[in-house]
């Protein structure tokens, strides 16, 4: 099993292929345009956002559907062989096929594709990636995919021939999977034709490795709270993990399903600084690994670890297990510095920082769970990341939740959701049409095509019937909307329809007539799982604090308990302010909040119900 | 002094405030049935004071920023809400901005409360609310002919639809099923922001909510004179003019003499045109978005957009004139028109001021494209409503943008296969419109270039500027290209002027061709 960046890092840093793209004539800058919007209202300096096909290998083709998918003018075959060769000339490494209309009949991408492809060009037509319709998303998800896919094919090749030199086992390669954006995995051969379906694994890894963490510790909904250096990742998982096909990679839309990750540009590394108005901000500059906080020796800025270490949050004995050394004194100078500019007393200022880089995450919490119809309060914390378990409680605490769970491995979350993550593969198609008319026979014959399809690809990596679950669900909206909802495809879609409405935008009308926009079928081929080392708990005892240390919380100073994370066996017991320092996280424990330790050695925090 | 807030507690406030004027937004553009709504994201949501001033408006529409609070106050002065109220205007003169534009206002009333605490609103630009033309954005002569004016009414009276006014509402529009649709999606909209709040004040007690969005407006007033501080004293003049009124006015200039001492400005309009036949003219609170608009670019760090931005700024727009014109003036064209032209003078002004600082002329105009008629498919009539980007003007060291919203405006286009999926209309080309650019040792961005085929006879109004003069260069740019308006039948194209209503048959070609933006610096 393998997750990795390789087509994250090539957009990013604008390091991906030669790509060319094939455009209906007269559409050849809908990717420059993008939606005609500028991305900050206000600012004069508003940079721009080159598109990732050079301008010089944009090429128009006459050829037109309309919107029912009907010719209204076909291609014509000279015209696409003189393009194959000019684009031969351009040495081009992938050829982008987007045309008008593709979604409600891809017969001429599949010709274009197919007589480009038989003079040897590699092409990807949008209609295999994305068949659904608007045309920037849709034109945008190919050509990111176009633009990675050769990177990431070249990457799984070299990683698959290493595999069978290498004495791995009969067949590793072979069996080499790849995570995707939408938190399960494909083959090295899937994945090798559409990259951008692993364009965001790595976050997407995380979140599977939390889901399996809380399942085992018997947590259904559970808000993941990935909190690193520079940004944290929230999540929602209710029994299943939250997907959203509303996505962008670096600046581009990539409309395909990925895990519904909210990222904010706040984390451990997070600068604090005094704007104009005299307001504390924290963020989204980070200090990052270099320079680094201030209490690590060479940064100037005060961050958020330095905030957590003037509050004696951090064991300074035993930061990162004691492999880093930190400078307090140091950092005290600096805070004094910003303290007295921000006319507040050092303490007094760490707080604050603390609370504003909260406040921010707070907010990222509400948007993928208030924004999306759920209530936090019925969700537990799940915290990762460096820094994820020293803020949880807090912000926990400001949203009336009371559950928050930091996992023993909090740093190998990832990897451990690469290794329990199923086989999954989506398909959809655009239906475009009423309800009223459509039978659910109907839909089921949409959908058969797509069921094969995800049933033959499983079989063939090894799933057997037994191993396969399919689910096909529709994407509906009432009549005139532009944003649909995803409901499983039943006699009782439409009613589902409106339940989802209503609870996600707080009203419905069963009188208005709806359409289906697109069915979609998701293939899950479950694979085995490994268990989780368990430790019968038997009975519980209070642990006793490797130290004592003045700390502060709520604009008072408490006397702060410090464990060891590796000295605390299943059945600790013991009540906050407390600091538990484990090798790869700490977990900070606020006053009136208790901690258990489970049979996994995870912390379970809670707050008892006012 | 007694410290009553600290900055700490503004960040956390902040955000608070914030998330409520987004997660609006996000109801709204998620439920909402007009393609201005859902595609183009043409609205705006924010929470007001128990004054109806600003606490927090979403980085939505700049033309609303002024505009939205007069409305609030509008309602507060007509009607004596109770809780549970949504009250409904559209009036540019009590409120409005142009006559689509529907605001709901809600009061929020807390435990005990006599007075509502808070209240809450947001605007969204309807397809159609009646009148002349389909679309509601016509080449008029007097404000009755654009759509159906709604002073301020209680749509909703505690918590119950009055079914009278929807009723009176609905039959006044060519689609009513869609207003009935956007209708709702707005009211929940408020309702969203009115539970927010209350679980705010439960949180952290009625006191602190309120000196703190007190605080919040103080500080963005604070960040603001910060800004207009490094701006140097004196008298900047600048002036530029409209196209015309569609009516056949000639140029219509707009004037301003912005003076600034110290930390504050004061903008003056004196001896801009008279307002004219056409609708072109703005309302004062066009106007006064406009250099609100002006004066939040001058901040370039990104501070919440409230009622504190206005505090340093005073503006002087004389009664009966262009940019604050009398009822019973047409306003259609105000809003989208003559708003980017405000824009233009005030940045040019300020250029005087500070020449590295601003920008040459955007486009300018928001190229308005009201298409309407009868579907042959289904029977039913269609009003569909569009405005286009164009060339951003050259920054210091850096190009115009190409293809974008300007100023004012940032609404989205509809994506060509919606277009064609729901109209009885082809897009033939839809692209970048090479040479537009204004020249300069920084060139203005390209304007666009779309040309629709007409499936059905159907009614096309235009409202356009930019076709006459161009968007000014900045020190020694060129000018951006003026746009262009073509209509082509059987074969033979003929020009078009920039405002106009005209009644297309089956197969017509309307090409609109946008404005590009102007050059800085000398190339």
């Amino acid at each position: 099993m393998h997750g990795s960046t390789v087509a994250t890092n090539a957009v990013l840093e604008r390091k991906g292929a030669k790509v060319a793209l094939v455009a209906t004539r007269g559409f050849e800058d809908v990717l420059k345009i993008g939606r005609q919007t500028r991305p900050e209202l206000y600012n004069i300096f508003v940079a721009p956002r080159p598109p990732l096909v050079e301008p010089h290998l944009t090429f128009g083709l006459a050829e037109r559907l309309d919107a029912t998918g009907a010719v209204l003018e076909p291609v014509v075959e000279d015209d696409v062989d003189q393009l194959a060769r000019v684009l031969h000339d351009h040495q081009v490494d992938i050829v982008a096929v987007c045309l008008l209309h593709a979604y409600a009949n891809p017969m001429h991408e599949q010709q274009v594709a197919h007589w480009l492809r038989q003079s040897g060009l590699t092409v990807c037509a949008s209609h295999e990636v994305l068949p659904e319709y608007r045309e920037y998303e849709r034109w945008s998800t190919t050509v990111v995919n176009a633009y990675v896919t050769p990177i990431m094919s070249r990457y799984l090749l070299r990683l698959e021939e290493g595999l069978r030199t290498a004495d791995c086992g009969p067949r590793t390669a072979d069996r080499l999977s790849i995570m995707q954006s939408n938190g399960g995995c494909i083959s090295a051969a899937a994945a090798r034709a559409q990259a951008v379906r692993t364009v965001l694994s790595g976050p997407a890894a995380g979140v599977v490795g939390a889901k399996a963490v809380a399942e085992a510790a018997k947590l259904r909904r559970v808000i993941g709270f990935d909190m690193g250096g520079t940004s944290t990742d929230v999540s929602l998982i209710d029994g299943s993990i939250g997907r959203t096909t509303d996505s962008r990679v670096g600046d581009f839309p990539v409309r395909l399903p990925v895990i519904d990750i909210h990222t904010v540009g706040a984390g451990g590394g997070s600068i604090a600084y005094l704007d104009t108005g005299g307001a504390l901000r924290v963020g989204p500059r980070s200090a990052g690994a270099a320079p680094g906080p201030v209490c690590y020796g060479v940064g100037e800025e005060l961050t958020v670890t330095d905030a957590n270490l003037l509050l004696g949050r951090l064991d300074p004995d035993y930061f990162l297990g004691g492999r880093m050394a930190i400078d307090r004194t140091r950092t005290e100078r600096v805070a004094a510095d910003l303290a007295k500019r921000a006319r507040l007393s050092v303490p007094d200022l760490a707080e604050g920082i603390v609370r504003v880089a909260n406040a921010n995450m707070e907010r990222a919490i509400r948007v993928v769970s208030v924004e999306r119809g759920h209530d936090p309060r019925q969700c537990a914390v799940v915290a990762f990341g460096g820094a994820g378990g020293m803020h949880a409680c807090e912000i926990a605490e400001q949203l009336q939740m009371t559950t928050v769970m930091a996992p023993r491995h909090a740093g190998v979350l990832s990897a451990l959701g690469m290794l329990v993550a199923d086989v999954t593969k989506d398909y959809s198609a655009s239906v475009l049409r009423a309800s009223a008319g459509l039978t659910l026979k109907d839909l089921e014959c949409a959908s058969a095509p797509l069921v094969a399809a995800a049933k033959a690809v499983l079989k063939a990596e090894g799933f057997g019937p037994s191993r396969q679950v399919i689910t096909v669900s529709v994407d509906v909206r009432y009549v005139g909307q532009s944003f649909e909802i995803t409901v499983p495809l039943t006699e009782r879609y439409r009613d589902a329809f409106d339940r989802e409405h209503g609870r996600t935008y707080g009203y419905s009308n069963p009188a208005r007539p709806t359409e289906v926009v697109n069915v979609r079928v998701t293939a899950t081929g479950v694979t085995a799982k490994p268990t989780l080392p368990h430790t019968r708990v038997r009975a519980s005892y209070r642990p006793a604090p490797s130290a004592l240390r003045p700390g502060r919380f709520g604009g008072r100073a408490v006397k702060v308990a410090f464990h060891r994370w590796d000295d605390l066996r299943p059945g600790a017991r013991a009540a906050g302010p407390a600091v538990i320092a484990g090798g790869e996280a700490t977990v900070v424990i606020p006053p009136r909040w208790t901690f258990t330790v489970d049979g996994f050695s995870n912390i379970l925090a809670s707050l008892p119900v006012r | 002094m007694v410290q009553t807030s600290n900055p700490i507690e503004f960040e956390v406030f902040k955000n608070l405030f914030l998330s409520i004027a987004e997660e609006m937004g996000v109801t709204l553009c998620r439920t909402g049935f007009s393609p201005n709504i859902k595609e183009r994201l043409d609205y705006s949501c924010a929470v007001y004071d128990a004054n109806g001033d600003t606490i927090a408006q979403g980085d939505h529409m700049p033309v609303h920023l002024g505009a939205m609070p007069l409305s609030v106050r509008a309602a507060i002065d007509a009607v004596a809400m109770e809780a549970g109220d949504v009250v409904m205007l559209n009036d540019p003169f009590q409120g409005g901005t142009h006559l689509p534009d529907i605001t709901l206002v809600s009061p929020v009333f807390l435990p005990k409360d006599k007075k509502p605490s808070f209240y809450v609103a947001n605007r969204a630009h309807h397809s159609d609310v009646g009148g002349m033309s389909p679309g509601s954005m016509p080449v008029a002569r007097e404000i009755y002919q654009e759509g159906l004016i709604i002073p301020p009414v209680r749509l909703v009276r505690r918590g119950r639809m009055v079914d009278d006014v929807l009723a009176l509402l609905l039959a006044n529009v060519r689609t009513s099923d869609e207003r009935e649709g956007d209708i709702a999606a707005q009211i929940a909209a408020n309702r969203v922001a009115e539970q927010r709040l209350r679980d705010v004040v439960f949180r952290y007690g009625r006191a602190k909510t309120m000196r703190y969005a007190a605080a919040l407006q103080d500080y963005t007033e604070r960040v603001v004179r910060h800004a207009i501080k490094g701006v140097p004293d004196g008298v900047y003049t600048f002036d530029d003019a409209l196209d015309d009124d569609g009516f056949g006015s000639g140029p219509v200039t707009i004037r301003v003499a912005i003076t600034v001492k110290k930390d504050q400005a004061t903008v003056d309009f004196t001896g801009s045109a008279p307002q004219v036949t056409g609708s072109v003219n703005a309302n004062y609170a066009i106007t006064w978005s406009a250099c609100l608009y002006a004066f939040r670019c001058l901040v370039q760090d990104d501070v919440l957009y409230n009622a504190g931005v206005g505090r340093p700024i005073r503006v002087i727009a004389p009664e009966g004139s262009i940019v604050n014109a009398r009822r019973p003036a047409a306003v259609a064209g105000g809003n989208v028109e003559t708003s980017q032209r405000i824009t233009d003078v005030v940045f040019g002004a300020l250029g005087k001021a500070q020449p590295d600082f601003w920008p040459a002329a955007s486009q300018g105009t928001m190229n308005n494209v009201t298409l309407g008629g009868q579907d042959p498919r289904t029977g039913r009539p269609f009003a569909y409503y569009e405005t286009m980007g164009g060339g951003m003007g050259g920054r210091n060291n850096m190009a115009g943008l190409s293809g974008v919203h300007t100023h004012m405006s940032n609404t989205r286009n509809t994506p060509v296969e919606a277009i064609e999926h729901y109209l009885p209309v082809r897009v033939r080309r839809y692209g970048l419109r090479r040479g537009s650019a204004g020249a300069g040792a920084a060139p203005g961005g390209e304007g666009l270039v779309r040309e629709y085929e007409m499936l059905t006879e159907t009614s096309v109004t235009l409202l356009t500027d930019r076709r006459v003069s161009a968007p000014y260069g900045a020190q020694g740019g060129k000018p951006g290209g003026k746009g262009r308006n073509t209509l082509i039948r059987d074969g033979q194209e003929q020009p078009l002027p920039g405002k106009m209503q005209v009644t297309l048959r089956t197969g017509d070609r309307l090409r609109v061709e946008t404005p590009g933006g102007g050059g800085y610096g000398l190339k």
